[in-house]
């Protein structure tokens, strides 16, 4: 700790310069670390009643969306195009409750002060928070989803082909692919709303920053790719690359290209799939990084 | 580590945000099975000292030190205001940290006893009272078996006996070895059980030994006394250093 006073890991790095033992045991690593952080998570997700009616209404809206719609009637591809759209909503509605107050909170009720006398770093409090979240998040969108194949398996018939879209091959595999770009799409969003808990440095400000970064996803990365398009910055060539700077576009021509056009055989390419996961890549771990940073600044 | 080795030293420690000093050449020490205490107006620095301190910040100038064991946590520390994540019970909040530390279940157990708190083991954060919450606060300051204990305001808002009970926790820290540092505008209970006194005022240290020792050099009946002559013009009011907006 000398020069400056550093973090309690600083302190017995420095102090020691050898492995540390605490009372004749080894100083816990970071798999256990991040596991105690994981556990508390998970524990404060399932104690969480909104997290659970968050849960419930996302598998009511989308089941009503799926039944109205006529998908859950059609199959799972008809079923895949009529969730698309308000999963772009939902998801990340949902992605955020998990995460905006997740480090915020403990930083308001001194918590993060504290951990700063123990031996555990500013990443590992991240990748705890963020994993302990993204499980109860990935089960909150991913049950409502399942209920919603299981009911597609139980009503589908073969006719009442509503809409030209439902027309085309079927399968219960595009709808997984569907489902495992939306819970991918679902864990980028929970990275950008920890970032905001870990930078915000008080609720008001957390939720603000919350509706802006909601804003900012669903509609203004959109927007600004469709100015790129009509100002001539971005050619028709690399719009479907460009799209993948936008974490809902590389979400929603992800799914357009693999669950949906690729049932009717042949169709315009919708997103470039390398640059679109790459581009939700670099968003996940962009915003994780930013979330350290705000933990140890904070 | 040896004998004259203090486990926490503080030398020549500045602490600035933008123009404003809030503490100026701050030199202490804590050794182990002793009570250090710091006292001194609102808005002298303790705070600030106890987080530069603890680690929490770094000094902008100096340096701090700390010449104890080696030991997964060297310096426990106690907010002024502990608060404690919702839904979990006191067991299971001194547990997690606890396991921070590699320690397990049964240890969680005994630092509530430690604090006269295993009545309330499976009783919710959010239904302990304020007391209760200091006493967690000074478990968790203890997970680990830090040699350095900080405790800032251990009594604050507490009734006498809490206080008095939390001023015992803290001599019964220092009875097992550990040096301990608590700030307190309770100077009656530091008079009693502090074995060393550090009056900070704007940001400086300007009286340093025991209780003893510093109710000697004021010429006064108490420490309280010996404060408000210290402070002289200034008690009772805020105190804002040089600079402060």
């Amino acid at each position: 700790m000398s020069g400056e006073a550093g973090t309690g890991e600083d302190v017995a790095s420095e102090v020691t310069g050898r492995p540390v033992i605490h009372d004749g045991r080894p100083e816990p690593g970071t798999a256990h670390i991040v596991g105690t952080i994981v556990r508390r998570e998970l524990r404060t997700v399932a104690r969480t009643r909104s997290f659970l009616l968050l849960g419930a209404a996302l598998t009511a809206v989308l089941l009503g969306v799926g039944w109205l719609g006529g998908g859950l009637r059609s199959g799972y591809v008809p079923t895949a195009v009529d969730l698309l759209t308000p999963l772009e909503l939902l998801v990340p509605v949902v992605a955020v409750a998990f995460g905006y107050r997740a480090v915020l909170g403990d930083q308001r009720r001194g918590e993060l002060d504290v951990l700063r006398t123990y031996p555990v770093a500013s990443w590992q409090i991240v990748a705890g928070v963020y994993v302990g979240r993204a499980v109860g998040l990935v089960v909150a969108v991913l049950a409502p989803l399942a209920v919603v194949g299981g009911a597609v398996a139980v009503v589908e018939h073969d006719t009442a082909i509503i809409y030209a879209t439902h027309a085309g091959a079927d399968s219960p595999l595009l709808y997984a692919r569907m489902v495992v770009l939306t819970v991918l799409f679902a864990l980028v969003v929970l990275a950008v709303a920890i970032a905001i808990s870990a930078v915000a440095s008080a609720t008001r400000s957390a939720l603000a920053l919350a509706v802006v970064a909601l804003v900012v996803l669903l509609v203004g990365a959109d927007l600004a790719l469709v100015y790129g398009l009509s100002a001539g910055i971005l050619g028709d060539g690399s719009l479907i690359h460009a799209l993948a700077l936008s974490p809902l576009s590389a979400y929603r021509g992800l799914v357009l290209e693999t669950a949906v056009v690729v049932a009717a055989g042949t169709g315009p390419q919708t997103a470039a799939p390398l640059s679109s996961l790459l581009g939700l890549a670099l968003w996940w771990l962009a915003s994780l990084s930013i979330a350290a940073y705000g933990v140890e600044r904070a | 580590m040896t004998a004259t080795t203090p486990l926490l030293e503080a030398s020549n420690v500045n602490r600035s945000y933008g123009d404003v000093d809030v503490l100026e050449g701050v030199s202490l020490t804590v050794d182990a099975g002793e009570v250090v205490a710091l006292i001194g107006p609102n808005g002298a620095g303790k705070s600030t000292l106890i987080r530069v301190l603890t680690g929490i910040e770094s000094p902008t100038a100096g340096s701090v030190d700390y010449g104890g064991p080696e030991t997964a946590r060297p310096v426990g520390y106690l907010p002024q205001q502990p608060a404690f994540r919702p839904g979990f019970t006191a067991l299971e909040t001194l547990a997690y940290y606890g396991s921070l530390v590699g320690d397990d279940e049964r240890v969680a157990r005994e630092g509530l006893a430690r604090v006269g708190l295993e009545a309330a083991a499976d009783r919710p954060v959010e239904a302990l009272s304020g007391g209760m919450t200091r006493l967690l606060g000074i478990a968790q300051a203890t997970v680990g078996e830090p040699p350095v204990v900080v405790l800032d305001e251990p009594g604050s808002g507490l009734d006498p006996g809490m206080s008095v009970h939390v001023f015992e926790v803290a001599a019964a820290l220092a009875d097992e070895g550990r040096g301990v540092l608590l700030s307190s505008h309770d100077l009656e209970l530091v008079e009693r059980n502090a074995d060393r006194v550090v009056l900070i005022d704007g940001g400086r240290i300007v009286e340093e030994g025991t209780p003893a020792e510093i109710t000697g050099r004021r010429d006064a009946p108490s420490l309280l006394d010996a404060f408000e002559r210290a402070v002289a013009g200034d008690a009772g009011t805020v105190r804002l250093v040089e600079g402060s907006p």
